[in-house]
């Protein structure tokens, strides 16, 4: 059995990335069902042994946590924690874990899978994560504008500062100065959360990806009151068009409607602009 | 068409002559009037109390206009019901105290000062139902010109509103500018205001009073604002919101400052497939709606007075209608992320700048005779 190193990051998703070492080459079902990526890793940071393998990533929803404990369970991945030498059972062992859930399921991984949570800071985390990716791997960041995906090239040297936004079910925004220098600056309480939990609310989907999928057909003019239903046009002289959204679900007022007479997928879309633009307002 | 109850109630003694001068603000939900009377009116008038009018007693003081004495009227109508508007209007006989167009062939020409979208919106239904123009005034100048007089003219008119404590501030006349106005209306406009006729529109958001009353309504099958307001006084917003306490077992994330309290994803909760929307109460919804916004607002507005180093924000619009909830709300957001070093205060007459900035135009235009 090759070890494997296994790190975990909880909220409303739980968040898996373990890696493999090239000795292990079966094909894994497994892998695919819960729709892993892998990325071929080698580390040439000249201080680190050298590891060649791969590193898969999985998600489960922290409702379906049971899955993601058997999912563990099945692959082993608790042997690929490092085992405590201080502690006098050598059972004990360790893995790294990050976000709310590695406080708040210390208990349950205790119990059902005999595994100690070694807990490391969230905004630690995503800024070192955030780093790595940015200087380890090739095509990682990249623009999206007008339908257009461009990868960035970024220079090593002149990566800092930059602001990390990272929407996940609540939004935090983070300066990051340099490897382990940052500062959490902001942060909102509409995410990801809200979308799926208001559109969840209005539209009975059950997750966020077919609330997701709905939105491509939605038309949010019919929710949203505009500057030109307030105007009957343009308000030029502050340089906002008829088709600027003056009041998210503005039109969901009007008597003549029920929830039932909107379309999912209209409030899908609304909901997914109103949490777009208030994300660019508070990056003021 | 169908009279509302108080027109058909009138007293039909009401001199014509007594009331004089009306301005509307035409917003995307509210239609906000202000109209003048001279003092020698002095008879009871039920059709104000029942449209829950105010009035407040007008001396102007500056020595460059001739004095008016008289009251300042103020009254509201939701836009989709336009017809009550214009119905009212004609009842009280009001277009009389339009300023008649001596340059026009006709001297039936009567025009009402009026600002907001509806202005643009409405004016061919002003002409046709009532045969009034409506002469258009600029939004942003008539909030900030409203704005200005307010703050200036009348006595106890911005406050502070903090853990439960009303208190009035002392508007020192050479030291009024630069501030923030937060405009709450369907949506939100933030004006930076330099002085009497100088401003910038500098930002706004999509999250306003119209995004509370259409999400709420949708959610609540509440009638209106009002209703869905009174609900949120029994509601309980973590039944529904994430809070960082979920997140973190209970805990807080102190080494970045946010209490167990803190909420880190408004309806976080109703992600659980263990309930429905009729599994929750409609006043919990409420209450999480209110929070979502206010907050948004008040961290939205602070980040703006910020990037223009303004201390006072000044929150004005019907969004708010002097509820303690809401004003809390907002005052704790813009104290928590200016770390104290901004203010947030409110306006009395919080809804009527528009219609008060375009009633003003009038004297501008040295129409007030």
């Amino acid at each position: 059995m090759s070890s494997k190193l296994l790190s975990i990051s909880i909220s409303s998703l739980i968040k898996l990335v373990y890696f493999s070492r090239y000795n292990d080459s079966r094909r894994d079902d497994d892998e695919q069902r819960s729709q892993n990526e892998s990325l071929d890793v080698s580390n040439s940071d000249t201080s680190q042994p050298v590891l060649d393998g791969r590193l898969h990533f999985a998600k489960f929803e922290t409702s379906k946590r049971n899955d993601c404990l058997d999912f563990i369970r099945s692959k082993k991945l608790w042997l690929g924690g490092f085992h405590d030498c201080t502690a006098p059972s050598s059972d004990k062992i360790f893995i790294k874990v990050t976000g709310g859930g590695a406080y708040k399921f210390a208990d349950l991984f205790k119990e059902k899978l005999g595994i100690s949570l070694d807990k490391e800071d969230e905004m630690n985390c995503l800024v070192t994560g955030a780093n790595f990716l940015l200087k380890a791997v090739h095509q990682e960041a990249f623009t999206y504008l007008d339908g257009q995906k461009e990868f960035v090239q970024i220079d090593h040297n002149d990566l800092y500062p930059y602001l990390l936004v990272n929407i996940g079910s609540g939004v935090s925004m983070i300066k990051v100065d340099g490897d382990g220098k940052f500062e959490r600056v902001s942060g909102t309480n509409l995410g990801g959360g809200t979308f799926w939990g208001l559109g969840r609310l209005l539209t009975k989907c059950k997750n966020f990806d077919e609330l997701l999928e709905l939105s491509h057909q939605g038309n949010n003019r019919v929710v949203d009151m505009l500057v030109g239903d307030i105007y009957g046009a343009d308000y030029a002289k502050i340089g906002l068009s008829a088709t600027t959204i003056a009041s998210s679900f503005g039109k969901a007022i009007s008597d003549n409607k029920e929830l039932e007479d909107f379309g999912p997928e209209d409030i899908s879309r609304t909901l997914l602009r109103m949490i777009q633009i208030i994300l660019v307002r508070s990056l003021t | 068409m169908d009279l509302p109850a108080y027109v058909s109630n009138q007293q039909n003694s009401e001199p014509e002559s007594q009331i004089s001068h009306l301005s509307l603000d035409i917003g995307g939900s509210l239609i906000k009037l202000v109209y003048f009377s001279r003092n020698d009116h002095s008879h009871r008038d039920d059709d104000e109390q029942r449209s829950q009018n105010e009035s407040l007693c007008f001396s102007d003081n500056d020595t460059s206009q001739p004095v008016p004495e008289g009251r300042l009227h103020f009254t509201k109508f939701e836009t989709s019901k336009i017809n009550d508007c214009l119905e009212f209007i004609r009842s009280k006989k009001l277009r009389l105290g339009g300023f008649h167009d001596c340059t026009a062939p006709s001297s039936d020409k009567i025009f009402i000062k009026a600002t907001g979208g509806g202005a643009y919106k409405f004016a061919d239904l002003f002409k046709e139902r009532l045969g009034i123009s409506l002469d258009k005034e600029d939004e942003m100048d008539c909030l900030v010109t409203g704005a200005n007089f307010l703050l200036k003219a009348v006595h106890q008119e911005a406050f502070t509103y903090l853990d439960g404590q009303k208190e009035f501030v002392q508007i020192d006349h050479n030291d009024l500018y630069p501030y923030l106005l937060v405009n709450i209306g369907s949506g939100v406009s933030m004006i930076k205001v330099d002085g009497d006729g100088k401003f910038e529109r500098v930002s706004g958001t999509n999250l306003g009073g119209g995004t509370f009353w259409g999400l709420g309504r949708l959610l609540t099958k509440c009638k209106n604002f009002d209703e869905l307001l009174e609900l949120s006084h029994q509601g309980n917003n973590r039944v529904v919101d994430m809070l960082v306490g979920d997140i973190y077992g209970g805990t807080d994330y102190a080494k970045i400052g946010l209490s167990a309290t803190t909420i880190a994803s408004s309806f976080g909760k109703a992600i659980s497939d263990n309930k429905e929307l009729e599994d929750y109460r409609p006043e919990d919804f409420s209450r999480s709606l209110l929070r979502m916004i206010s907050n948004n607002i008040g961290q939205i507005s602070y980040l703006n007075a910020l990037r223009f180093g303004l201390k006072r924000i000044f929150f004005a619009g019907f969004f708010i209608r002097g509820h303690a909830y809401t004003m809390d709300t907002i005052s704790v957001a813009v104290h928590f992320w200016s770390k104290g070093e901004a203010k947030a205060m409110f306006l009395r007459h919080e809804g009527f700048l528009g219609a008060l900035g375009a009633f003003k135009s009038y004297e501008k235009q040295s129409l007030m005779a």
